[in-house]
């Protein structure tokens, strides 16, 4: 395809890793760049048609390249090699948002540093995690260590080591666990037998509940697997609540809220969305 | 049953029919048509709420969930923007806390773009609209600090939430804010249901721009939405009876969905 040959002559592969950097450096410059001339540039009604005309292409793309014909083995069109790059580049796109986010934290916690602002402590402590996370982490990437690593660790990689492994991930797991309790006070809250509605809940819950432990299948283990009336199990009773009437009221939601995203998405694409994201409608 | 990585001609007539219904109910509303919207609670508590932060003179808190930038939080944020509006016209300051920093850019120009609509500009603080963490519970927990630090009187829980949204709906209801929640994701709807006030659920979820803003072309596009759900039923019932009468090899509703490109 003689667009792909163009790319690939405009955009030859990086002949050694600083030929790499190099060409990085320049691509981030010259987006930046072009993203500085084009706010400069053009007025609010032509930042308005701008986002209008590469949200129009973005969904043609993929509208495109899904509902275009596909031929040959693997099944392909002719936009199903653009998939990836294209992919690529939106999450590249998105990175580059990360500074973006990590600014907002800067200044937020800055801000309560330098004004003394009550609990300015917890500001104190944002700073010294995320510079020590930074430092240690860069380091520990870029001493190189062979595998399998040594027995004897460099003191940066066991800084590192405790500060993700030592902190950081069971932080994560500890605050994952309460959710147990979580779930325990909103259930007790949900099943309090209140209401007709609530009755049913609380008896559905019971027989799922019952039957996904071995004290529910010992309850009612005197009625014969192979009899007619094992259906009565509490086994097989919770696993008929669960797939004849949750699953088929969870599709019932998941297919209301697909035509809801398909028309959702026709807004957005063809930009009428209006007074929401781009303008007032007129 | 063929691949979906692409249609099939069955699928394209599908997508072209419920496309060509929904753009033209957009067109039919736009040219005046009067049309009908069902009263969905949880979308009408979203007054109430934001008076009861305005007469309590407490923050409100926003969260447009975990999402990066996909059409469940674009339209988080058509909800952020009219709420946004409703509570700068009533000078209530509201802080929208964020997971994504590829949504951060987005929601600070849409809070923005908000206040200006609502003619208070001034009011607008950038460090209202925060980047909290890319990490699931490290957000989460910074989301319920904020609610905790700030004493809000109103909590918001719009978006994709997966298992923290019990964090932040069960910490925000001990904290005593009135909190209204709309989640697509139906994993998480009982715990929002068994924690929240008032919660949107499903389809309603992307009505909420069409409800809250009652504008024309939005309101066809909730019609054309209804009349798509109800031919979807239809095939449904369609599939069911044939599923039902018809031998799987007989059966062309299944060839048709299966079917070559």
């Amino acid at each position: 395809m003689w667009f792909s040959r163009l790319l690939q002559r405009l955009f030859p592969p990086a002949p050694t890793p600083a030929a790499l950097y190099l060409y990085l450096a320049f691509a981030l410059a010259g987006s930046i760049v072009l993203i500085v001339a084009l706010h400069r540039l053009l007025g609010p009604r032509g930042r308005r048609w701008l986002i209008v005309f590469v949200t129009f292409i973005a969904g043609l793309f993929f509208g495109l390249e899904y509902f275009y014909p596909v031929h040959g083995d693997p099944e392909k069109n002719f936009l199903t090699d653009w998939i990836e790059p294209v992919s690529v580049m939106l999450t590249v796109v998105g990175a580059l948002t990360v500074g973006l986010g990590i600014y907002s934290l800067f200044q937020v916690h800055g801000r309560a540093l330098a004004q003394r602002r009550p609990g300015w402590h917890n500001s104190l402590a944002f700073f010294l995690a995320t510079f020590a996370m930074l430092v240690f982490g860069l380091w520990e990437h870029y001493l190189h260590l062979p595998q399998p690593p040594p027995d004897v660790l460099p003191w940066p990689k066991v800084v590192y080591e405790i500060l993700f492994n030592g902190l950081f991930a069971p932080l994560q797991a500890a605050t994952f666990s309460l959710l147990a309790f979580y779930i325990a006070s909103a259930a007790y809250r949900a099943f309090r037998v209140r209401t007709g509605e609530a009755t049913l809940m609380m008896a559905a819950a019971f027989i799922v509940m019952l039957g996904q432990v071995p004290f529910g299948a010992w309850l009612t283990s005197f009625i014969p697997a192979d009899s007619p009336a094992a259906f009565f199990r509490l086994e097989m009773l919770g696993e008929w609540v669960l797939r004849w009437l949750n699953t088929p009221a969870q599709r019932g939601i998941i297919f209301g809220i697909a035509v809801g995203a398909l028309a959702m998405s026709l807004r957005i694409w063809l930009s009428l969305e209006r007074g929401t994201f781009f303008s007032e409608q007129s | 049953m063929g691949s979906l990585e692409h249609a099939n001609w069955f699928m394209r007539l599908l997508f072209l029919s419920l496309c060509t219904i929904i753009v033209a109910s957009v067109l039919l509303a736009q040219r005046g048509r009067e049309m009908f919207i069902r009263r969905i609670p949880g979308l009408t508590a979203i007054e109430e709420a934001v008076g009861r932060a305005t007469e309590m003179g407490r923050p409100i808190f926003f969260s447009p969930g975990l999402d990066s930038i996909n059409i469940v939080t674009l339209q988080a944020l058509a909800i952020l923007s009219y709420i946004v509006r409703l509570a700068a016209s009533r000078a209530t300051r509201i802080i929208v806390g964020l997971r994504s920093p590829t949504v951060f850019p987005i929601a600070e120009e849409s809070v923005r773009e908000a206040y200006d609509a609502a003619g208070r500009p001034e009011n607008f603080r950038p460090e209202d609209v925060r980047f909290i963490s890319d990490e699931q519970f490290a957000y989460a927990l910074g989301a319920v600090g904020i609610m905790a630090r700030e004493e809000t009187a109103t909590n918001f829980l719009f978006g994709a939430f997966y298992a923290e949204s019990l964090i932040l709906a069960e910490n925000g209801r001990a904290l005593g804010a009135l909190q209204v929640a709309g989640c697509p994701e139906p994993t998480q709807i009982p715990f929002l249901i068994a924690t929240c006030d008032y919660v949107v659920i499903g389809d309603e979820y992307y009505a909420a721009s069409a409800y809250l803003t009652r504008e024309p072309t939005l309101t066809g596009s909730l019609v054309g939405q209804d009349i798509c759900k109800a031919i979807v039923i239809a095939l449904i019932l369609l599939g069911v009876g044939l599923a039902t009468i018809l031998a799987p090899d007989r059966n062309f509703l299944l060839t048709w969905l299966g079917g070559g490109g």
